[in-house]
C-alpha cells in the first residue's frame, strides 16, 4: 500500500474567468474503513488564499500548522498578505527542506493575486512546482479526476459554472474511488 | 537548541527530522510516494555562434502524465541556461539555488557570470550528496571564454562536450545527433537539429512527450523560444463543452 | 521505474584502460576515450589524462564524479604550493596529495589513479595509486578495468631505456589492445608525452587502430560487407 493511500483524498482546484474554485472530499478513513465523514482538507490561509492538502492527514495537519504560523510572521513583518505565488514558495520551500524524509502530502495551492488574477498550483510530496492555466489534482482519487477535468474545464467560466462543472468533476470522480467520498467541500473566490 | 524552540526560517540544508518515522513506515510495509519526475529528453549544442539548448514538456509520477506542458530549462544567468532531467524537485532547488549564488557573485565582483563558475557550484552540490540529489543536468551558456556546453550528472561527475543528451530520451535524441551533428552549424540549423532531436525523443521515449521548448544563447543575447514547437496539438475538443444545470445536490 | 532507465541512473563511470610508462627522458600516458553508464557510451570521446600542473598529469579510472573531485583538489593544492615555492611542484609531491586524498577518503572513493609527469630533480616518475591509497613508484603502470587484459604484455614488451618512440608505439599497442578485448573501453587513444622540453599530446583515431585477432575492417554499411565479400550469398533474414 502506498502512504497516500491511508486516509484517501481527492483535491480539485479550477481557474474561471477573474475567479477560482478549490474542492475537496469530506472522508477521513484508515485504509478501507471510514473514520470521519466531515473532514477537512481544505484551509484557509486568507480571504482570497486556499491550501489543500492531500495524502497522510497527520502530515497535513502538521505541515498547515507550520504554514500558518509562517503565514503570520510574515504578516507581522510585511504587513500584507502573502501573494499566491511567494505562499507557493514558501510551501515549496518548506516541503524540499524535508526531500530525504518527507511529510506524505500533495498540496495543491488556489489564490487570487494581484488583479484578481488566479493562480492555482500543485506539488509532489518534495515540493517540486507544477504551474497549471487550467485545473490542477491531487489525492487518491487524482486519475479520474485528471479525466473527469480534461473533458468538463473550460477556459473563462463565471462563478456559478465554474462551481457546478467542478462539482460535477470532484462527484464524479470520488464515485470511483473507494478511499475518498462523502460529498465535498467546494470553495469559489 | 535553539531551532527547536522557533521554527522560523532555517539558514537551509535539509532536515531528516521525519526519516526515522517514514523509515520505520516503510519497515512496515508501507511504500514510500513517487515523485515528480521529468522522464525527459534534453540536449544542448554549440553551433557556430553560441549554444543552443532544447527540452520537452511533459512531467511524470510514475505512469501518470502530471504536466503536459513544464518548463526544463531553468534560468542560472542572463547568459547562462540549464536543462534539468531526474526528480523535478531536485532539478529545480539546485538550478535555483545556483542561480542565486551566481547573482550574489555577479553585485559582488560585477563580472557577467562564467560557465565553469555555474558548472563548478552544480557538481560541488551533487557530488556531496553522493547521487541522491537526483539532477542530470545539460548546462550551457556563453561567457568572454566563449561558448560552453557541460553535462552534469548526479553523482557530480562532469562531461565538456559539442553536442550532448541527458534524460530517459538521450539514446533517441543522441542518435539524431552523431548522425547530423557537424562543426560550425548556423543557428538556424542548429535550432533545427535540436527540435529534431527532441522531436526523436518526444516520439521514441515514453517518458518524454508534448511541446519542444528551445534557448538559444549568443554572444550578449539569449532568446528563449518557449513551445517553439507544438507537435502534439489536441485533437478532440468537444466544441459544446459539457453544461451542468445549476444544482449540484446530493 | 523503467527498467531502461536503470543503466542511465547507475554512477558514470570510466571502465577504463590508463598505462603510464617510463622512457629514456620522459613518461607517456596513455588512456582510451569511453565513459559510460551501465551500458550505455555516455561519452565517447572523453579525455581521462588531466592536467595537474605544467609539467604532471593524471590518469583517471573508476567513478567519474570520485577521480574528478581528486585532481580537482589536488590541482588546486598544487597551484597554491607552486606559488608558496616558487617553481614548479615535483612529481612526487604530486603524487603524494593524490595518494593523501586517495588514503584519507578511501570509504567514499572508487577511484584508481595514474600520476606521471617530468621534473628536474628525479627526471619522469610514473606514480600508481590504485583504490585503498598505496602509493607505488614503477617504471610503468597500467590501471582501469582493461589492465587485466595487459599485465603479462607489459612483463613481456616493457623494456629499461626505451626511446621516446618506442615508448608511445607500446602504450598505443597495448591500449588498442585492451580497447580490443575489454568492452567497458573504447574509442580511440589519447597519449601525453612529458619530458624536459615539456609536454606533447597526442590522439590516435580508432579506425586507425592495427587489427587483432579475429577483428574486422571498420566499415561505413552493411552494405560495404555485402559487396566486399567473396561469396554473392545475399543476406537473408
Amino acid at each position: 500500500m502506498s502512504i497516500f493511500e491511508y486516509n484517501g483524498s481527492a483535491l480539485v482546484a479550477m481557474v474561471g474567468k477573474n475567479c477560482f474554485a478549490i474542492a475537496s472530499d469530506r472522508r477521513l478513513g484508515v485504509q478501507l474503513q471510514t473514520i470521519a465523514t466531515d473532514f477537512q482538507r481544505i484551509y484557509k490561509i486568507h480571504e482570497n488564499l486556499f491550501i489543500g492538502l492531500s495524502g497522510l492527514a497527520t502530515d497535513a495537519q502538521t505541515l498547515y500548522q507550520r504554514l500558518v504560523f509562517r503565514h503570520k510572521l510574515y504578516q507581522l513583518r510585511e504587513e500584507r498578505n502573502m501573494k499566491p505565488e511567494t505562499f507557493a514558495s514558501l510551501v515549496s520551500a518548506i516541503l524540499y527542506e524535508k526531500r530525504f524524509g518527507p511529510y506524505f502530502c500533495q498540496p495543491v495551492i488556489a489564490g487570487l493575486g494581484d488583479d484578481n488574477k488566479p493562480f492555482i498550483c500543485t506539488m509532489d510530496s518534495i515540493g517540486a512546482k507544477e504551474l497549471a492555466k487550467d485545473f490542477v489534482v491531487a489525492g487518491t482519487a487524482s486519475e479520474s479526476l485528471y479525466g473527469a477535468c480534461e473533458a468538463m474545464f473550460k477556459p473563462d467560466m463565471e462563478a456559478e459554472e465554474l462551481f457546478e462543472t467542478l462539482s460535477q468533476a470532484l462527484l464524479s470522480s470520488v464515485d470511483r474511488d473507494c478511499l475518498s467520498g462523502w460529498g465535498g467541500h467546494v470553495y469559489v473566490v | 537548541m535553539s531551532k527547536a524552540a522557533v521554527d522560523v526560517p532555517m539558514k537551509g540544508g535539509f532536515s531528516f527530522d521525519l526519516c526515522r518515522r517514514n523509515e520505520m513506515l516503510s519497515k512496515k510495509g508501507v511504500q514510500p510516494p513517487s515523485f515528480l519526475k521529468t522522464g525527459t529528453t534534453i540536449v544542448g549544442l554549440i553551433f557556430q555562434d553560441g549554444v543552443i539548448l532544447g527540452a520537452d514538456t511533459r512531467a511524470t509520477e510514475g505512469p501518470i502524465v502530471a504536466d503536459k506542458n513544464c518548463e526544463k530549462i531553468h534560468y542560472m544567468a542572463p547568459n547562462i541556461y540549464c536543462c534539468g532531467a531526474g526528480t523535478a524537485a531536485d532539478t529545480e532547488a539546485v538550478t535555483d539555488m545556483v542561480s542565486s549564488q551566481l547573482q550574489l557573485h555577479r553585485y559582488h565582483t560585477g563580472r557577467e557570470s562564467r560557465v565553469v563558475t555555474a558548472l563548478t557550484l552544480l557538481k560541488s552540490h551533487l557530488f556531496s550528496y553522493q547521487g541522491y540529489v537526483q539532477a542530470a543536468l545539460v548546462l550551457g551558456g556563453v561567457d568572454v571564454t566563449g561558448p560552453h556546453l557541460h553535462t552534469i550528472y548526479p553523482h557530480g561527475s562532469t562531461d565538456t562536450l559539442p553536442f550532448a543528451t541527458m534524460g530517459s530520451g538521450s539514446l533517441a535524441a543522441m542518435a539524431v545527433f552523431e548522425s547530423k551533428y557537424h562543426e560550425g552549424l548556423t543557428r538556424d540549423g542548429g535550432v533545427r537539429l535540436v527540435t529534431e532531436a527532441i522531436c526523436s525523443g518526444i516520439f521514441n521515449d515514453l517518458g518524454s512527450g508534448s511541446n519542444v521548448d528551445v534557448c538559444v544563447i549568443t554572444k550578449g543575447q539569449t532568446e528563449y523560444l518557449r513551445n517553439h514547437q507544438l507537435p502534439n496539438p489536441r485533437t478532440y475538443i468537444n466544441e459544446k463543452g459539457y453544461a451542468f444545470s445549476k444544482k449540484t445536490g446530493l | 521505474m523503467d527498467p531502461s532507465m536503470a543503466d542511465l541512473n547507475s554512477p558514470h563511470s570510466m571502465g577504463t584502460t590508463i598505462i603510464g610508462v617510463t622512457y629514456d627522458g620522459g613518461v607517456i600516458l596513455g588512456a582510451d576515450s569511453r565513459t559510460s553508464t551501465g551500458m550505455y557510451v555516455a561519452n565517447r570521446a572523453s579525455d581521462k589524462i588531466t592536467k595537474l600542473t605544467d609539467n604532471v598529469y593524471l590518469c583517471r579510472s573508476g567513478s567519474a564524479a570520485d577521480s574528478q573531485i581528486v585532481s580537482d583538489y589536488v590541482r588546486y593544492y598544487l597551484h597554491q604550493h607552486t606559488i608558496q615555492l616558487g617553481q614548479p611542484a615535483t612529481v612526487k609531491v604530486a603524487a603524494n596529495l593524490v595518494r593523501l586524498i586517495s588514503y584519507n577518503n578511501k570509504n567514499m572513493l572508487q577511484t584508481g589513479l595514474i600520476v606521471g609527469g617530468w621534473d628536474k630533480y628525479n627526471g619522469g616518475k610514473i606514480y600508481g595509486v590504485p583504490l585503498g591509497g598505496t602509493i607505488i613508484e614503477q617504471p610503468f603502470a597500467i590501471g582501469g578495468s582493461g589492465s587485466t587484459y595487459l599485465y603479462g604484455f607489459f612483463d613481456q614488451e616493457w623494456k629499461d631505456g626505451m626511446t621516446k618512440d618506442e615508448a608511445e608505439k607500446l602504450v598505443v599497442k597495448a591500449v588498442s589492445l585492451a580497447i580490443a578485448r575489454d568492452g567497458a573501453s573504447g574509442g580511440f587513444v589519447r597519449t601525453v608525452i612529458i619530458n624536459s622540453e615539456g609536454v606533447t599530446r597526442n590522439f590516435y583515431p580508432g579506425d586507425a587502430f592495427p587489427l587483432w585477432h579475429e577483428e574486422l575492417e571498420p566499415q561505413n554499411s552493411l552494405l560495404d560487407i555485402l559487396s566486399s565479400s567473396s561469396s554473392s550469398e545475399p543476406m537473408v533474414s
